[in-house]
């Protein structure tokens, strides 16, 4: 039977917990800045000249292909070599998070705009709009609601990324429960409460995000 | 009087298909005019044409006596003078109703708010769905959605209302009060073009009914008292022998 | 900054061997991840409540961890605990199809339950028996929903499995990390990495597209 010693728990509790925070942290900046990037990107892919969207989609779809370890991992070893630009772990892994989950969530608003239903887009434009105005006013509300849970994926998807940011060392909760792992000599304790602890702030986010998009559905019926 | 509206011969072909040939005929200030005909007949296609949702592919449509124009900016301000009411009523799901009547005045006209909440309430009023105003388009049956889209037409206070088929998506019972609407509207005076299966309605409110046929040809017109009791085409008797009178 | 490029040709070798091994990792996962998620699926649609809710309990729990945490946790813990002593390959193999598993499991009960209760219903009372109406009504029609979710899914494992490097299996992630420590080709071999990457995944991208065209958005 195995023996349940939580001594490095109790030990390094506070450690871990900020690494909790810098978990946090990174997810809620990565999400804000893909978010941003993201929907500008899928907006443009569908409304863009084909000058501009011939490259986005070679973009989105690049991300598509190639692993965020290796954008990671590319973005801190790689990127400060070819540009002499460095700016530490954290940094480069928002950057790399960034550029892997913005593609993501351009795939998304892509596919929120396309599900509008043309007859909107017509009725906009019996009213005398302009394209920018359809598209602020009637196409991308309803595409943004539809895609609701997408979005919500988005975040978990985010967080569950920012632990694959243990490999080039930002301190954030998989590096830290690593850390006290191999330095305790009690991998199964620290592992099994780093389990508990993703699934603890996981699975209320989506479902979370699950209940909010039930309230708000039929804003995006048409 | 001027014509407000004049089709001279268009066509509009989706590649080798032909949606309309050679459609001619003209609508006058405070003229109701009913499009009948069979499915496919391209009645829906000449009033998007109308509206510069599509280009037609030869021909001409003039307003005013001034052909549309081709440009983007020049068709987005000919829309701003015609009202469109469509089948699906295409209500904004992610506004109230009072923001779908507003939204019109709001961001094309940018008119102040106030000036668009009076025009609103107002138009809300006439179509009698005053107390709706703050729900949300999802809440309402068929028949009133379709009346917060005629309001949302109106709100531009157009020169010209198109309709297409108002009235086919909804429920028996809700009909009738988006026909009195229509029917209030027509008796102030406003110009439509309407394109129905309503025959009780195009007999007693059109002015002129305009037949068309498969292939997109404009068969007879004439006003309702000659078109429904004394066709002159054969075809025209046929598709109206085809016909449900009840309602 | 001087470059040398010629690292990756002279390493072609170990990096052939380490694709063949990320492709044969996704492979496996893939085929044994199929058949957990019928059954997981199957679980969860089944009249015993017991059966059930285990098999929501896995699929909710497999789909809210990081899928690099269950790789160290198969590594450490599970050997611990069951006494079973696996190599790299096996313990990656068992992380991932645990992960994939759960995915699949939703995509196969979603894909069943879109189709519409009235179709059964409709097979019922043609005199077919229940089986026979999952086989002939329900099931054809949900494979054409399940088809283009499986293949993104497939395309999220594909790049995945470079998450198992980090217990040090030798598939294209770790072969590239490991040439890129003994000869300090960083930039080259970091590069040569996601080149590899993209070129077997872009393709395939584009095949899942193409899929999406072909099964998705009908009815
Ligand atoms: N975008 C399009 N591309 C190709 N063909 C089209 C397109 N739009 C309409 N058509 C065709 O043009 C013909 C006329 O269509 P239209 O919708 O104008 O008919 P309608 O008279 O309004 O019929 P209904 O009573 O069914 O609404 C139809 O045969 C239709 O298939
Ligand atoms: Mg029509």
């Amino acid at each position: 039977m195995f023996d349940w010693d939580l001594s490095a728990l109790e030990e390094s509790w506070r450690f871990l917990l900020g690494g909790v925070g810098v978990t946090l942290g990174l997810s809620a900046l990565t999400v804000a800045t893909s978010l941003t990037l993201g929907i500008a990107v899928g907006v443009l892919r569908c409304y863009a000249g084909a000058w501009l969207r011939v490259p986005l989609t070679f973009y989105v779809d690049s991300m598509r292909a190639i692993p965020v370890l290796v954008v990671l991992v590319w973005m801190y070893f790689a990127f400060p070599l070819l540009t002499g630009v460095s700016a530490g772990p954290f940094w480069a892994a928002l950057a790399a998070l960034t550029v892997h989950v913005a593609a993501y969530v351009a795939e998304i608003v892509r596919a929120g705009i396309e599900s509008v239903r043309p007859g909107q887009i017509r009725a906009a434009l019996a009213l005398g709009m302009s394209q920018p105005q359809l598209v602020m006013q009637v196409v991308l509300p309803q595409a943004l609601v539809r895609m609701l849970p997408a979005i919500g994926s988005v975040v978990s998807v985010t967080i569950k990324d920012t632990a694959i940011a243990a490999t080039i060392a930002v301190p954030e909760f998989m590096k830290r429960a690593e850390t006290v792992a191999g330095q305790s000599y009690q991998p199964v304790q620290v592992y099994t409460a780093a389990l508990v602890v993703y699934f603890l702030i996981l699975f209320p986010t989506t479902r979370l995000i699950d209940r909010i998009h039930a309230r708000v559905a039929h804003l995006g019926r048409s | 009087m001027n014509p407000v509206i004049e089709y001279r011969a268009v066509c509009k072909n989706y590649g080798s298909f032909v949606a309309l040939r050679d459609v001619s005929f003209s609508v006058s200030k405070g003229e109701v005019v009913c499009l009948i005909g069979p499915s496919g007949s391209g009645k829906s296609t000449l009033l998007r044409c109308t509206n510069g949702l599509e280009q037609i592919s030869g021909g001409a449509i003039l307003l005013d006596g001034a052909p549309l124009p081709q440009t983007r900016a020049g068709m987005r301000a000919v829309r701003q003078r015609m009202g469109m009411v469509f089948q699906n009523f295409e209500l904004f799901p992610h506004r109230s109703v009072f923001a779908n009547v507003m939204m019109g005045p709001l961001t094309v006209l940018r008119m102040d708010h106030a000036a668009a909440r009076a025009r609103a309430e107002a138009l809300l009023d006439k179509v009698g769905l005053a107390d709706k105003a703050a729900s949300m388009p999802a809440a309402l049956s068929g028949g009133q959605q379709q009346r917060v889209a005629i309001a949302r037409a109106l709100a531009m206070e157009p020169a010209v209302m198109l309709f297409d088929e108002p009235t086919s998506a909804l429920d028996p019972e809700t009909i009738g009060e988006v026909l009195s609407v229509m029917k209030r509207l027509a008796d102030e005076g406003m110009t439509m073009i309407v394109v129905t299966h309503e025959m009780t309605f195009a007999r007693r409110v059109a002015d002129r009914v305009v037949v068309f046929e498969r292939g997109g040809v404009l068969l007879e017109q004439g006003p309702p008292r000659q078109i429904f009791d004394a066709p002159l085409m054969e075809r025209t008797r046929d598709f109206l022998s085809h016909l449900d009178w009840s309602g | 900054m001087n470059f040398e490029w010629s690292i990756i040709w002279r390493s072609r070798e170990a990096l052939l061997e380490g694709t063949l091994t990320t492709v044969l990792l996704s492979v496996v996962t893939m085929t044994i991840a199929i058949a957990g998620g019928m059954l997981l699926a199957l679980m969860r649609l089944s009249r015993w409540r017991a059966l059930s809710a285990s098999s929501a309990a896995f699929v909710e729990f497999f789909r809210n961890l990081p899928l690099i945490l269950v790789v160290y946790w198969a590594f450490y813990v599970l050997p611990e605990l069951t006494g079973w002593q696996l190599d790299a390959f096996s313990t990656g193999l068992v992380a991932l199809s645990l992960n994939v598993s759960a995915y699949n499991a939703e995509t196969f009960r979603a894909g069943i339950m879109s189709i519409r209760k009235g179709q059964g219903e409709a097979a019922l009372t043609l005199g077919m028996s229940e089986v026979q109406a999952m086989w002939h009504v329900v099931l054809p029609q949900a494979v054409r929903r399940v088809v283009p979710v499986l293949a993104s899914t497939w395309i999220s494992l594909f790049k995945d499995t470079s998450l198992v490097s980090v217990i040090g299996v030798s598939e294209l992630a770790h072969v590239s990390l490991e040439i890129r420590a003994q000869s300090f080709r960083v930039l080259e071999m970091l590069t040569a990495m996601a080149a590899i990457y993209w070129a077997l995944g872009y393709p395939q991208a584009k095949l899942v597209d193409w899929i999406n065209r072909r099964y998705g958005h009908t009815e």
